[in-house]
């Protein structure tokens, strides 16, 4: 039962920060039918960011937080400018290859910046390390204010997308890019603001992250499929289905982990793409109507 | 009020609208009728700015307008209302005319526009929270209008309002046009449907393979043979 209720928290933990990524995988392809195969990526460099402030040069935590969510958006928004707009026009697989172009890119930066293949670097936990024992659960501290961060990030996302006139131009911008247009939305700039909102939620999740284990340059593809796979599982267009996707791979992981063998953990994502695509290819909550991709 | 003059319009290779000269006066209603493929859509959406002329001018208010981007034109005073409604189906009627006004920062004139819309829709503002793809096909007009309305237009393009509409509603589009013309608005009235635009336009231009090929008034359009066989082909 310990067990049970333990591998539970530490899967909603990590599916939390999974979520957070399949957000941002969702909110680019709700507006520009793309998957953005950068987005690993986007969130590993954003993380590395956040380790530079905090570890090198000694920003608090909450600050170098904020810094590699803007670093993240402008990382995202130039994403858009170079790989997407020039692009708009020409085919799906042309859109993809230039976002796997930009993902190779920053990997390979990340690697001259950070240290080549195998340097892992430690980012310090931001609460106590030693765990906790609440009613005869033990529970790491630092599980509890990621998940805390996550739900934090969730609603802000969620009150941006919902209330705010930039949010809702995003929905319309989903919904329907010609009427967009003939209101007078300036729909580019809602795609770069998309592709900039998606990459902050990966910089927000990369650094709330970070205490949890280490970075690493090639980090970005593995933390991509597993929010690719939330996705997939949510609808890969439905903001609540991201959300509930990411939570329930982190849990099969964890459950696959603590009841089967630790060599599940990687491969459970996999699986659940699998099976959603055979079984129920639209998600959880994905629309029914198909799209470009 | 807008005048276009000799506009040329190409995809590709293909010339959509070869050299188009018609006038909408200022406070009037004019049709622009033509059967499918002839390029009224392509006019309109040139005058929204969301398709490049090759040639020719958009004079509206006395300045150039050709080649300005969408949002542009929205701003100087030219706004769609698309065919097929095209509303933003999972945001609320609210969400839907709100975001009509998407060039405007002019917070409180808004507010009163949108209880203007409520007014003129009655209907709508009983369904404000509703999704508007949950609503009917006339009421989905009806966002689709009063979405045009609140970017404060002068000149409204409509694409075919009676398209897919009931029958018995056709009556009310009639009205509706007649009201938004009572209020000042100059029209552009593109139709399939010939009744509909002899109702209320002052004056009408047939459109076919890109050339304007009749100019007159809108009202003998119905008797005009000639006008029935080659538009109608009967």
């Amino acid at each position: 039962m310990e067990l049970l209720v333990y591998l539970l928290l530490s899967g909603l933990t990590t599916g939390s920060l999974y979520a957070l990524i399949a957000l941002g995988i969702v909110v680019v392809n709700k507006a520009t039918a793309v998957i953005n195969f950068a987005h690993g990526e986007l969130f590993m460099f954003s993380g590395f960011v956040a380790w530079m402030l905090h570890v090198q040069m000694g920003v608090p935590y909450l600050p170098s937080l904020l810094a590699a969510v803007a670093f993240g958006f402008l990382l995202g928004a130039a994403t858009d400018l170079i790989a997407f707009r020039p692009l708009k026009n020409a085919n799906i697989i042309s859109l993809v290859l230039a976002t796997i172009g930009i993902a190779f890119m920053l990997r390979g930066t990340a690697r001259v910046i950070w240290g080549g293949k195998g340097d892992y670097l430690p980012f310090p936990p931001i609460t106590s390390p030693e765990p906790i024992m609440i009613g005869g659960i033990m529970v790491i501290p630092q599980q509890l204010a990621v998940l805390a961060g996550s739900i934090v990030i969730m609603v802000a996302f969620a009150a941006f997308f919902r209330l705010t006139r930039a949010g809702k131009m995003m929905q319309a911008t989903a919904d329907n890019a010609k009427a967009a247009t003939l209101a007078g939305i300036r729909i580019d700039r809602i795609y770069m603001l998309s592709f900039g909102t998606g990459a902050a939620i990966a910089g927000a999740a990369a650094a709330l992250m970070a205490p949890l284990t280490l970075l690493y340059p090639d980090m970005g593809f593995s933390f991509f499929i597993k929010g690719f796979a939330a996705a997939v599982l949510g609808g890969l267009t439905s903001l609540p289905g991201a959300v509930l996707g990411g939570i329930s791979i982190g849990i099969i992981e964890s459950l696959a982990g603590g009841y089967l063998h630790s060599s599940f953990i990687e491969v459970s994502a996999f699986i659940v793409i699998m099976f959603v695509l055979v079984v129920r290819p639209t998600g959880l909550l994905g629309s029914t109507r198909f799209r470009r991709v | 009020m807008l005048a276009i003059q000799h506009l040329k319009v190409s995809y590709g290779i293909t010339q959509v609208l070869r050299d188009v000269t018609f006038e909408v006066p200022a406070g009037k209603i004019v049709a622009l009728l033509g059967g499918n493929g002839s390029g009224k859509t392509t006019m309109l959406n040139t005058l929204s700015g969301v398709v490049r002329c090759s040639g020719g001018s958009i004079l509206f208010e006395g300045k150039e307008c050709a080649g300005l981007s969408a949002d542009n034109m929205v701003r100087r005073g030219i706004v769609q209302v698309p065919q097929g409604r095209e509303v933003w189906p999972s945001m609320s009627v609210q969400d839907n005319l709100e975001l009509g006004a998407a060039t405007r920062r002019d917070w409180g004139a808004m507010r009163a526009d949108l209880d203007e819309v409520y007014a003129m829709f009655p209907k709508l503002a009983a369904v404000r929270k509703r999704r508007a793809g949950s609503l009917s096909g006339g009421e989905q007009q009806m966002v689709a209008i009063g979405r045009a309305l609140m970017a404060r237009p002068r000149c409204l393009l409509m694409d075919e309002p009676s398209a897919g509409l009931a029958p018995t509603i056709v009556g009310d589009m009639v009205d509706t046009i007649l009201a938004l013309n009572r209020r000042g608005l100059t029209i552009l009235l593109v139709e399939q449907n010939i009744g509909v635009a002899a109702a209320v336009a002052e004056s009408a231009h047939i459109l076919q393979g890109g050339e304007i090929t009749f100019s007159g008034p809108a009202a003998g359009l119905v008797d005009n043979d000639e006008v029935l066989r080659s538009y109608l082909g009967r």
